[in-house]
């Protein structure tokens, strides 16, 4: 018998830390007075977390008890870790704040409800860019809080395009197809490529879209696919783009960036989130410029649109709910001039409406031919139309292009293009 | 007989930690992902759908998508890698070689080597600049670069030739070590009958791997069936890519699942049908593999019988 006791106390004693977690979730609230440490989760060492950095450090210097836990981990992590923690039911281990991309805002609050928190009450989201408010708002509720710009622009190499005769009127203004033409001659002239580009990033997509103020979705979250002459287009561009010989084929973020970097292409089309990137080569200062990025030829579209972007979600469960929401209120829904310094830092666009009048935003930019830039970039993010991303936004951009290929080797027309994305988009939201 | 039931018991004993062990993190994780199957789990939200899973399977083009991909790479990557593992097992083998022990590590190196570590390394080596394509122009084999990362065909080369050199050591070792310890009589015996080298390998050498050679079949069978490494870092790195790899080339089972968990919208439930379904392959290839080596296995003995007979 002795034996046996002594085989089931080494058992439980084997099983027993596994279960120890379990106690924990006891532990007391922190009181209100004592030190208190707000945890951040976000992505961007070059963006967003000395971002978040530069907001804590302020808040931190008007309440000294309030330290900042900044985790950085991959965009990928960020997104598994948070789902894993949510789906798990467990209240251990999430962040106070974290960042989501805008794409999946919507989802994530659908599909784990009760884990983010309605902000309706707790800031006035009228200052903000409408476009951003929209994409946290679900049945009513706020539950994101905006935080960068992703307005597009049409970012250029003014020097290696005066090679080809090509000046800055010739982009103002003009529709993807015109934009592609321009491409082609440049060629042509010059024997380099025009832009870089991978063609499994759906990206241009979402932007084109955006500029029509369209979507995989109606405002109702139906599929809307069969009959979008926006996303026909934008096909047809896609196509042209991944034919013809003025794109340099680039595979993923390193060798697209580096494109730019090292001169081989003197175009770059995409959200002002890149300029961080451009601003790299510094022997390229005062070569770029930027223009509107281009409409799509159908009645409704417009040369402002968006693509990426983030915003700040607080956690249901988080260890300093009320202390994160107090500090969003005084540093990112309060405080123009750290939109200043952000922006002159990192060169981020936030979509507070106030801060798009002070000083750094009006000021003009050496880098960028000496233009009040981020200015007339904020100016453009106001006429950027908005859209319902829905739920299923990455579904169907996987629907989309897995079923392209076989349009640009002309294996398919466009209209049995889009009926297999449509059938597919629908099965997978089954 | 008392003392035979006491010894039972304690036996049972020791292994109850084990066993409540194996039950938490294998057992009920397995039979759970079942229930999930007959499940529309997104998120929290859960919601029983019986067999809709199953049904959704059969008219997911991705997923058959997924499944051609897998495929493509076992048939072509796993005899390859085999094969040429043998090959140089047998090489190494050989006691006139010299700097055995240098040979043997430089080409088991590969396997210890992290797998996010050598998929970059592969990336950067076939990019539009890197340093293949600009080696063959040097060399005049080719006259512009090969944009090796952008078509599906040279991407899942590129992608095989990878894991060819990352786990062909690996498989080499077990070969090797299953060549160490035939007798060196057989083949002794074997040539004073007049067998040269080759048949010495084909009728002595490679009959008495053939548990290895299963095995590793086995394993290799299952690792790539379960393949999720290499495709994602591979495809990696777009800002906000939307295929996995060129045409979704590198889209593989195990990356479908982890597109559908956390890329996608958390399909949960339908994700795991999808493991479900690499399970039940799994299973099928490898029921295949162990009855191919079994009817060998009689095979070979009918033959011995023959012969033995014949000789009398």
């Amino acid at each position: 018998m002795k034996k046996l006791l002594i085989i089931m106390v080494a058992a439980i004693l084997t099983v027993a830390p596994i279960f120890a977690n379990g106690a924990k979730e006891a532990a007391p609230v922190a009181d209100d007075n004592g030190p208190k440490t707000i945890t951040v989760w976000c992505w961007d060492p070059a963006f967003n977390i000395p971002v978040m950095e530069e907001a804590g450090r302020r808040y931190t210097e008007a309440h000294p008890e309030v330290t900042f836990n900044i985790v950085e981990m991959a965009k990928a992590d960020v997104e598994q870790k948070i789902q894993t923690i949510l789906a798990s039911g467990t209240k251990d281990g999430l962040p106070d704040i974290c960042l989501v991309e805008d794409y999946n805002v919507q989802k994530y609050v659908t599909y784990y409800p009760g884990s983010f928190v309605d902000l309706s009450d707790d800031f006035n989201f009228d200052d903000f860019s409408d476009y951003k408010t929209s994409i946290g708002s679900v049945d009513g509720g706020q539950y994101s809080f905006p935080f960068d710009s992703g307005v597009a622009g049409l970012f250029y190499r003014t020097d290696m395009l005066k090679e080809a005769g090509i000046t800055a009127a010739d982009l103002e203004n003009i529709t993807w197809d015109e934009f592609c033409d321009l491409g082609e001659k440049y060629t042509a002239k010059t024997g380099k490529f025009f832009l870089a580009g991978d063609p499994s990033d759906g990206g241009f997509f979402r932007m084109m879209l955006q500029s029509s103020g369209k979507w995989y979705f109606d405002e109702d979250g139906n599929v809307d696919v069969k009959n979008n002459e926006a996303l026909a287009k934008a096909i047809e561009i896609y196509k042209r783009m991944y034919n013809e010989s003025f794109r340099k084929p680039t595979s993923g973020w390193t060798e697209w960036v580096s494109a730019i970097n090292t001169g081989d292409v003197p175009t770059i089309t995409t959200g002002i989130w890149i300029m961080g990137s451009i601003r790299q080569a510094e022997d390229q200062s005062g070569l770029w410029d930027v223009a509107p990025v281009p409409r799509l030829d159908v009645p409704g579209s417009v040369n402002a649109s968006n693509l990426g972007g983030s915003s700040w979600c607080v956690l249901e469960n988080g260890q300093q709910k009320n202390e994160a929401i107090e500090f969003l209120q005084e540093t990112f829904a309060s405080d123009a001039d750290f939109y200043q310094t952000i922006l002159v830092n990192q060169g981020a666009v936030g979509s507070y409406k106030a801060a798009i009048t002070g000083s750094a935003y009006s000021a003009n930019n050496e880098f960028f031919s000496n233009k009040p830039i981020f200015e007339t970039m904020g100016q453009w993010s106001t006429q950027i139309p908005m859209v319902n991303v829905g739920l299923f936004t990455y579904d169907a951009d996987a629907a989309v292009m897995a079923n392209v290929q076989d349009y640009y080797d002309g294996k398919a027309t466009l209209e049995e293009t889009l009926d297999k994305i449509d059938s597919q988009l629908r099965n997978a939201m089954l | 007989m008392a003392t035979e039931l006491k010894r039972k018991k304690v036996g049972w004993y020791f292994i109850t930690p084990v066993g409540i062990l194996l039950g938490i993190f294998l057992l009920y994780p397995i039979f759970y992902s079942l229930y999930l199957t007959l499940t529309s789990t997104r998120g929290t939200l859960t919601q029983f759908t019986g067999l809709a899973n199953y049904r959704k399977l059969f008219s997911d083009p991705s997923f058959f998508k997924a499944l051609k991909n897998t495929f493509r790479i076992l048939f072509l990557q796993v005899p390859l890698m085999l094969v040429l593992a043998l090959i140089f097992a047998a090489m190494l083998n050989s006691k006139k070689l010299k700097f055995r022990g240098f040979f043997r590590t430089a080409i088991f190196l590969p396997s210890v080597t992290s797998l996010i570590a050598y998929t970059i390394l592969f990336k950067m080596l076939f990019a539009y600049d890197g340093l293949v394509n600009s080696t063959l122009i040097k060399i005049h084999l080719l006259d512009a670069p090969i944009a090796w990362m952008q078509a599906p065909g040279t991407a899942t080369f590129v992608l095989i030739l990878a894991m060819i050199w990352r786990w062909t050591g690996y498989n080499m070792i077990f070969y090797l070590s299953a060549m160490q310890n035939i007798s060196g009589d057989l083949y002794e015996a074997a040539s004073i009958d007049g067998a040269s080298s080759s048949q010495g390998f084909f009728k002595i050498t490679l009959p008495l791997l053939k548990p290895m050679i299963l095995f590793t079949t086995v394993m290799s069978t299952i690792g790539t069936l379960q393949l999720f490494d290499e495709p994602m870092n591979f495809s990696a790195g777009g800002t906000t890519a939307s295929m996995v790899g060129p045409d979704n080339c590198f889209l593989t089972l195990s990356v479908y699942i982890y597109n559908l968990c956390f890329k996608y919208t958390p399909k949960f439930g339908y994700a795991a049908t999808v493991s479900y379904a690499i399970l039940i392959i799994v299973a099928i290839l490898t029921i295949i593999q162990f009855r191919v080596s079994e009817d060998s296995d009689v095979r070979l003995e009918r033959k011995m019988a023959k012969a033995i007979k014949r000789g009398n």
